[in-house]
């Protein structure tokens, strides 16, 4: 046996994972994009010309100059300015950065909770199975966007502006993440009720091993490739519902725009000739839901057993 | 066939007949304002947009044509009997849309409702009195001799003192101003005006209806019914403009000006303007706004030419004063001091070179593009490490708010009721004091009485030379003192379907004369 000279990356380098992916080209190019996207976030304040929140920089007179390459443009600016002078490339280096924060903090928060929830019901069953999920029903009847603006103009109206601009990425990680749980928990929970009835899970019991234990260590890493393929279309959505709720004007502050404000802020300009105030950060926007959605479907194209066991 | 045209145009002139000159009201208009009207009492605010209302549902006794010159309306006539009396003669055969006559004793009612109003008083405080001679006749007595009466006349819309008077099922007087609140007034509307509101749901929609027995049958309005719709996004109202959903809007973006102007099917029409939009800094919230040299770091930090430029895209003249050319108190001298060094070296000598931070509300459907400047006035204010918490609201929020002034700089415009400069003084920098109405509007708090005398006094001197130097001298101290930050006076444009004829109804002040509007 060899087993213990393999290491965690020759295993990798065997599975099934890296072998489909590298046959699949589409997954190929979308990981590439979405980590160049990534990489270009985390180092936005490196690689931005500007930075788009400090007030102090922007000057008026340079508002709405048009991208690199059409008459008027500064090659200061190459991706041109918005309504208020900011430099479009910096703000869409910072506005990704936010949005891709809000995306995977969100979706972190609602596997936190949906595992949790999700195992508690499955495994226990009875009474706690039912209250848990007539909560997730009930919630599940609110649409995210509906609870999202309640709390964010609660939030809003109860810190001031200045305020809820400091803590504002937190809120929409928060409000994104609680109202998106249920889709978590009810995803783990069926895959837990397949599960405990195996074998295994009777031999722990019979083992004498406490309840969090078997749930934690015995059953939950089976019932983790349904929450991989889930989490990554939630990281998806959840960067959808920060545009829509900054496109609405309850999400980030026009000061720190998200993709969602800036879109927002230059829709006024659309058809008044500024067409890249709001089709620039939009192209990002599309093409970083894009890829994440590709890596999903082959994700879950992957982990389906019945597709490559069978 | 022609037996029938001619009966059906023989009939035409029969019915035609009895009402004279007056066109069928027949036709429909759908327009689209930034917002709607706050309330129906027209004295609870005084505001651009009441004063629209007012024209459509009132008549004031004399107002402004499109050239500035008087046109009379409900008064027939007036003359001068003494310096400190006007007598007007009343139209006879005026009705309220309650159907009770206009008689003095209704104008009577109207200026001492007027006196009441805590927005109008300070515009009517020169009044002592109104005499009334008998039905149809009636004196306008000042307290001193007062060369803006008449300009003050156009705000005297005669209301229905028996449809206002008496007491509500609740136990309430019918005629009581509630400030925000909701009172007999803010409900229900009787007045003398060419439209009548048949259907209103706030923020939604407006239905206004031709008043059948309108006493100007010589008006070419054809207008018989009208819809107005708030839309508050410029983007949207320009669209609903173009794609056909309405035939009327106003105001429109400067950053849609060209669009417009190349669409065959719709016309524009701009004029420059007189109103002011400004912000004042209050001393009372914030201890650094006391120091004037704190105020004129702020005044020296503000690019009011990039504004007007930028923002306006051209469609504004920038301002250092309240003023407009024309006007008596307008300072040639005064000229935009746009200089960040400048500012950054008064905010050191000051003490505050670090700066602090300070709250700032806006409204977002009031003036033209009153959010964008917010914003670009909060990050021309980081340049001397003022750090701004900025709140933009809808106009219907935002006037509560500034009544109570709920932040340390807050924007407002303002157009000279009187088309005369003192009125900017009387309202937005005079000592505030409720009693008289002074400073009804001055959120800045600044309050020196020296120049209040110095205007008061240039509001009962006839030599008009020595009136404008009085006036300017006062323009010219509130400079020194940057009592407040002017930033532009704002354009106006309006845009129409083509077959809406809109620019003989228009004008400066931006009252839309909307019931002789004629569309073919």
């Amino acid at each position: 046996m060899t087993t213990a000279t393999v290491s965690r990356w020759d295993r990798f380098r065997e599975s099934f994972l890296w072998y489909s992916f590298k046959r699949d080209k589409v997954a190929i190019v979308s990981f590439v994009v979405l980590m160049l996207m990534v990489l270009a976030a985390v180092f936005a304040p490196l690689l931005a010309p500007a930075d788009p929140y400090d007030l102090a920089q922007i000057n008026i007179m340079n508002s709405e100059l048009p991208p690199a390459g059409l008459a008027g443009s500064d090659p200061a600016f190459p991706l041109g300015t918005d309504a208020q002078g900011r430099d479009m490339l910096s703000t869409i280096l910072y506005g990704t950065q936010v949005s891709l924060m809000i995306g995977f903090g969100a979706v972190v928060l609602q596997a936190a909770l949906g595992i949790l929830f999700g195992l508690l019901a499955g495994y226990l069953g009875g009474r706690v199975d039912a209250v848990l999920m007539r909560i997730a029903d009930v919630q599940l009847s609110f649409s995210t966007l509906m609870v999202a603006i309640i709390v964010g103009a609660v939030f809003k109206a109860s810190f001031g502006n200045l305020m809820f601009g400091e803590i504002a990425i937190y809120m929409l990680i928060f409000i994104i993440g609680v109202s998106e749980w249920p889709q978590i928990a009810r995803t783990v929970r069926a895959s837990v009720l397949a599960e405990k009835k195996k074998e295994y899970v009777d031999a722990a019991k019979v083992m004498g091993f406490s309840t969090p234990r078997i749930m934690f260590r015995h059953i939950l890493p089976n019932t983790l490739s349904p929450i991989f393929v889930i989490a990554t279309v939630q990281i998806a959505n959840a960067i959808i519902s920060e545009a829509a709720l900054s496109f609405l004007g309850l999400g980030m502050p026009e000061t720190q725009p998200s993709l969602g404000s800036l879109i927002k802020s230059g829709f006024d300009y659309i058809q008044s000739g500024s067409w890249w105030i709001t089709l620039l950060p939009g192209l990002v926007l599309v093409v970083l839901v894009l890829v994440i959605n590709l890596l999903g479907d082959w994700l879950r194209d992957v982990m389906n057993p019945r597709l490559y066991k069978g | 066939m022609k037996k029938l045209i001619t009966a059906f145009v023989g009939s035409m002139v029969l019915t035609a007949a009895p009402v004279a000159l007056s066109a069928e009201a027949t036709k429909e208009l759908k327009m689209a304002y930034d917002a709607d009207p706050v309330t129906l009492d027209i004295h609870e605010q005084l505001s651009g947009g009441m004063l629209q209302l007012s024209h459509m549902t009132f008549d004031p006794l004399v107002r402004w044509t499109s050239d500035l010159k008087f046109e009379p309306r409900l008064a027939k006539s007036w003359e001068r009997i003494d310096e400190n009396t006007m007598r007007f003669e009343l139209r006879e055969g005026v009705k309220f849309h309650s159907g009770n006559q206009l008689t003095s004793k209704d104008v009577k009612f109207t200026l001492e409702r007027l006196k009441q109003s805590p927005d109008y008083k300070a515009i009517f405080q020169p009044f002592s009195e109104l005499k009334v001679i008998d039905d149809y006749t009636f004196e306008l007595v000042t307290k001193e001799p007062y060369p803006l009466l008449l300009n003050t006349a156009t705000y005297i819309f005669p209301m229905d003192s028996e449809f206002y008077s008496g007491k509500t099922e609740s136990g309430e007087s019918k005629s009581a101003i509630t400030k925000h609140g909701n009172s007999f007034a803010s409900e229900n509307m009787s007045g003398t005006g060419p439209y009548i509101i048949r259907d209103r749901q706030q923020g939604v929609r407006v239905e206004f209806e031709r008043f059948d027995d309108y006493w100007d049958t010589e008006s070419p309005g054809n207008v018989g019914k009208i819809t107005l719709t708030p839309i508050k996004e410029n983007n949207t109202r320009v669209s609903a403009l173009l794609s056909g959903g309405v035939d009327f809007i106003a105001p429109v973006p400067p950053t849609d000006l060209e669009r417009i102007k190349r669409d065959e099917d719709s016309s524009l029409v701009t004029m420059s303007g007189t109103r002011i939009i400004l912000f004042h800094m209050n001393q009372e919230r914030v201890e650094a706004f006391k120091n004037p040299k704190v105020r004129q770091a702020i005044a020296y930090a503000i690019n009011q030419e990039g504004i007007a430029a930028k923002i306006m895209k051209g469609f504004a003249t920038p301002a250092a004063q309240m003023s407009p050319r024309g006007y008596q108190g307008f300072n040639e001298s005064l000229t935009p001091r746009f200089d960040v060094a400048k500012a950054q070296a008064l905010m050191k000598e000051a003490g505050y070179e670090d700066g602090f931070t300070i709250t700032m509300m806006a409204p977002n459907n009031r003036y033209v593009n009153d959010d964008k400047i917010a914003q670009a006035v909060a990050a021309m204010l980081a340049r001397i490490n003022i750090k701004v918490d900025l709140k933009t609201l809808p106009k219907a929020q935002y006037w509560p708010e500034y009544d109570n002034r709920a932040a340390d700089m807050m924007m407002i415009g303002w157009h000279a009721d009187t088309e005369d400069s003192a009125n900017f003084f009387e309202f937005l920098t005079f000592c505030p004091n409720a009693e008289t109405g002074a400073g009804q509007y001055n959120a800045g708090k600044y309050c020196n009485p020296e120049l209040d005398a110095l205007v008061n006094q240039a509001n009962v001197e006839t030599d008009r030379d020595k009136r404008a130097a009085m006036l300017q001298e006062v323009e010219q101290r509130l400079y020194e003192d940057a009592a407040f930050i002017p930033l532009h006076w704002q354009d106006l444009a309006w845009a129409s379907k083509e077959n809406v004829k809109i620019e003989p109804v228009l004008n400066v002040m931006n009252f839309p004369y909307l019931g002789d509007l004629v569309v073919e």
